[in-house]
């Protein structure tokens, strides 16, 4: 057991904290959030050129062979920074889906570009009806030759309007919610067919909902078998949940240590909140909460690293611990900074939201609690 | 003990629903011209339009039960909006510490809905702690004027407002809480500049409000000069009471559950789900708890008795439970609640959702915030002061 970072491991923390510190204040992040395309291009670019695009990828893709302690090195210290840069989508969901299941020639046409910062990428899996359930799949595609024609809808689809390529979980055979007959296909987002829907999210970010209106797709852009996807979708979204946990951790540990400096500076009936003990015990729990998180983190990543079967169960257990304890954390830093917490002014309502937005993604709180309990 | 409605009390709540479905806004008629027709009827009614005020300013004089009665159907009724300030704020002020012409100048523009006012309490440095505020009130030589300069802030709705009714500082040699004085003075005049202040629901109704030498009429203090903190006091809790907003909770539940059914989930909806089912179990159960303790504090009140630290209880439950309200709405919007703004996508409940749970967190800081209620009640109800020793 060895819960140190190696070399390189602290060599890249230590840079992208310093990356955030440097270029995420908040005013930046607002006006970088508000402006199209919704990120820097800018700050893509250089943490392309920074190499950390490429870290999970496989070295023959022009990757780092890293794992998913890299990338928890690298979401923690987004986490305090609240980077708007789409890497999840990329690196973790498109890109993964690709390394995860692509055939050799699809990791050689989309992976160096991807890690290069010239090619963008999404996941498109959640429906109008599917909640939380991957496994709830009503787009369908169906074979026609060597093509198939995809058709229905995907919702809050992430980085879909500077996605060029959008990896689309679809239904090959099989009944709605069936694990078995679920297929992923590559497709160009210019394709006939496509029609996004573009919308900002509470965290500042950027989704789209999707419709596919006969879309075609060569069959040759499967990724993965036929009627195999789920296994991916699955891989990829535990990772994805590694990934947004590792920045909830870095997020809350913004909001207490936040709550601590400022109830030590505001002063009420003549003493620092600070000195008011239920406020004490307050950020004591709020802190205790962030280290907990961090904990399971570590546990379910480590898990995952050696055993990713096996992890699964410790994997619900750390969503559902997130999403509970960084809505417990965002709304006591609210709390304790009375009215200025409630105002756009301060970031600690920034990094609420996006802990709020975290636990919406890939399953709540309580779906996560209710896959533990049937595990 | 019993909870029987007399049959009086059940021909009130009848009159009563015959009155707002006969109101009803119609289609295409101009909201606003209906909202002061209705308040006008309401009026005809025998002080409908002005319920909480007593039979003495031209209130209803209704007993606690028919208070009760008129909050529940207020809840499910489409009635005009109404703001607190002037008719729930200044207006009970005014009754018991006001001139007869203060009385009478004042009165009857906020029954008739002509005056919005806004609330001038809270300063960035007086909060939780209000006796701290520092807008200074300078009378001139001659005793006839005041002259403010200070600043105040989370001043709702100070951008529409017509008139403040301000705590100022008129000394400050004594301990805090003396040397405060109360003013009321227009809001569209020189020196006065308000901006404002986003709250996290992305939603302007707070405000920052600063005073560069504002001229203030004598005529235009409430009672003494010095004693303002007496006469605010008691209205906070009044203003408590009015933030718990039970009756709406009680139709909100019935919403989040018919909200919840739309969602489907397997064979059935999301109100089959057990975790969520159970947390709306939760926020029934203490609703249900809480609306009696509303009622038992409305007959202490009929009793005669002052209206006492309940008004903590109120509030620190009430606004507790709307929050759950908010949250469990969230919840059920499932992967959509991360959508802005109410042009967003998904169920037609979530739409805007988030921002109302966003904002619903301020319910827990304004008027008093939920840790100093429960200073309240250690101090008043526990008798718990810092080194006392029994
Ligand atoms: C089963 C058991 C075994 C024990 N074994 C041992 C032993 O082997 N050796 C030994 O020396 N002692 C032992 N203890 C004693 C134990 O350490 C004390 O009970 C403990 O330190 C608390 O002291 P107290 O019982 O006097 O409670 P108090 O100190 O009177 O505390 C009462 C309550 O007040 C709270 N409180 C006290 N001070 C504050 C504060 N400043 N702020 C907020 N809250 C406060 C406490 O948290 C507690 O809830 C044992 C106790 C128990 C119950
Ligand atoms: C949306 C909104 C609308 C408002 N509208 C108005 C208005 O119209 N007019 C007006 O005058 N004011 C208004 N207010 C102001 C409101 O009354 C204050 O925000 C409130 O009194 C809290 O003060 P504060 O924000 O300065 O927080 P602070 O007093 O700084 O409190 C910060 C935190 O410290 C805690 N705390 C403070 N003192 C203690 C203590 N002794 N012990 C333990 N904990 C403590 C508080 O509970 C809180 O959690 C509004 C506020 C909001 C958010």
């Amino acid at each position: 057991m060895n819960f140190e970072l190696s070399e390189e491991q602290k060599m890249i923390q230590q840079s992208v904290e310093r990356f955030v510190q440097e270029n995420y204040d908040l005013p930046k992040r607002v006006e970088i959030s508000s402006k199209d395309p919704g990120y820097s291009k800018e700050y893509w670019g250089s943490m392309a050129e920074l190499g950390w695009l490429g870290l999970p990828f496989e070295e023959k893709d022009g990757g780092f062979g890293g794992n998913q302690i890299d990338t928890l090195v690298i979401m923690e210290q987004f986490g305090k920074g609240l980077v708007l840069e789409p890497f999840i989508a990329n690196v973790v969901l498109g890109g993964g889906a690709i390394q995860k299941g692509g055939s050799e020639e699809l990791k050689k046409e989309m992976l160096p570009g991807l890690i290069e910062g010239s090619k963008q990428m999404t996941l498109a899996y959640a429906e109008q009806q599917s909640r939380f359930d991957l496994e709830d799949v009503a787009t369908s595609a169906r074979q026609e030759g060597d093509k198939f024609i995809i058709n229905g809808q995907k919702s809050m689809v992430l980085n879909a309007e500077s996605a060029d390529h959008i990896v689309v979980v679809t239904r090959t055979s099989g009944g709605q919610v069936d694990e078995e007959g679920i297929t992923l296909f590559l497709v160009d987002s210019n394709t006939k067919g496509i029609e996004l829907q573009n919308f900002p999210t509470v965290d500042g970010l950027r989704a789209s909902e999707i419709t596919f209106d006969n879309v075609e797709v060569s069959s040759e852009r499967m990724i993965g078998e036929l009627g195999k996807g789920f296994d991916i979708l699955r891989v990829v979204s535990n990772n994805a949940i590694l990934a947004v946990c590792a920045e909830a951790v870095g997020a809350m540990e913004i909001l207490y240590k936040d709550t601590v400096e400022y109830t030590q500076q505001r002063e009420q009936f003549d003493h620092p909140l600070s000195d008011f003990q239920v406020l004490q015990h307050r950020m004591v729990d709020m802190f205790m909460e962030y280290e907990q998180c961090k904990s399971l983190l570590f546990r379910a990543t480590m898990e995952t690293i050696q055993d990713p079967v096996l992890a699964q169960r410790t994997i619900h257990a750390l969503k559902h611990l997130i999403g509970k304890s960084g809505i417990f954390v965002g709304e006591n830093a609210v709390q304790l900074h009375g009215g200025m917490g409630v105002t756009e002014e301060l970031r600690i309502g920034h990094f609420f939201k996006r802990l709020l937005v975290i636990d919406s993604q890939f399953g709540n709180a309580d779906f996560h609690l209710d896959k533990f309990t049937n595990f | 003990m019993d909870i029987e409605l007399s049959s009086e009390d059940l021909a009130f709540r009848d009159e009563v629903r015959a009155f707002f479905d006969e109101n009803k806004i119609k289609d295409g008629e101009d909201y606003f011209s209906w909202r002061l027709g209705w308040f006008k009827k309401a009026r005809e009614k025998g002080g409908w339009d002005v319920p909480k005020w007593p039979a003495k300013f031209g209130g209803p004089g209704w007993t606690p039960t028919q208070h009760y009665i008129w909050e529940q159907e207020t809840a499910r009724a489409a009635i005009p909006f109404d703001l607190p300030f002037g008719l729930g704020m200044l207006a009970p002020i005014l009754m018991s510490y006001g001139t007869k012409e203060q009385q009478d100048r004042f009165m009857p523009d906020i029954r008739d809905r002509k005056v919005n006012w806004c609330q001038g309490y809270s300063e960035p440095g007086a909060g939780s702690d209000l006796a701290n505020l520092k807008t200074k009130a300078v009378l001139s030589d001659d005793g006839t004027y005041y002259t403010v300069n200070g600043s105040k802030i989370w001043t709702t709705l100070a951008h529409v407002a017509d008139w403040i009714f301000c705590l100022t500082r008129t000394d400050d040699s004594g301990i805090k809480q003396q040397g405060i004085t109360f003013l009321l003075f227009p809001m569209k005049q020189e020196g006065i500049e308000v901006k404002p202040i986003i709250t996290l629901g992305g939603s302007h109704t707070v405000n920052t409000v600063h005073f560069t030498d504002v001229k203030v009429p004598v005529e235009n203090r409430i009672g003494e000069e010095g004693k303002g903190w007496t006469y605010a006091k008691g209205l906070l809790e009044h203003e408590r009471t009015g933030l718990a907003g039970l009756s709406k909770s009680l139709v909100e539940v019935e919403q989040l559950k018919d909200n919840a059914r739309s969602v489907k989930r397997g064979n059935g909806t999301l109100m089959d789900d057990s975790s969520y089912k159970s947390k709306v179990a939760e926020l029934e159960i203490d609703l249900m708890a809480t609306e009696y303790t509303e009622l038992r504090s409305l007959a202490n009140a009929a009793a005669g008795e002052e209206l006492g630290p309940e008004s903590s209880i109120l509030k620190l439950k009430g606004t507790e439970i709307k929050q759950r309200i908010q949250k469990l709405t969230v919840e059920a919007s499932g992967i959509y609640s991360a959508a802005w703004g109410d042009g967003g996508v998904g169920y037609p409940f979530a739409k805007g959702g988030t921002g109302g749970y966003l904002n619903s967190r301020y319910f827990t800081i304004y008027g008093g915030a939920s840790e100093v209620q429960k200073d309240v009640i250690a101090k008043k109800v526990l008798g718990l002061t810092k080194g006392s020793k029994k």
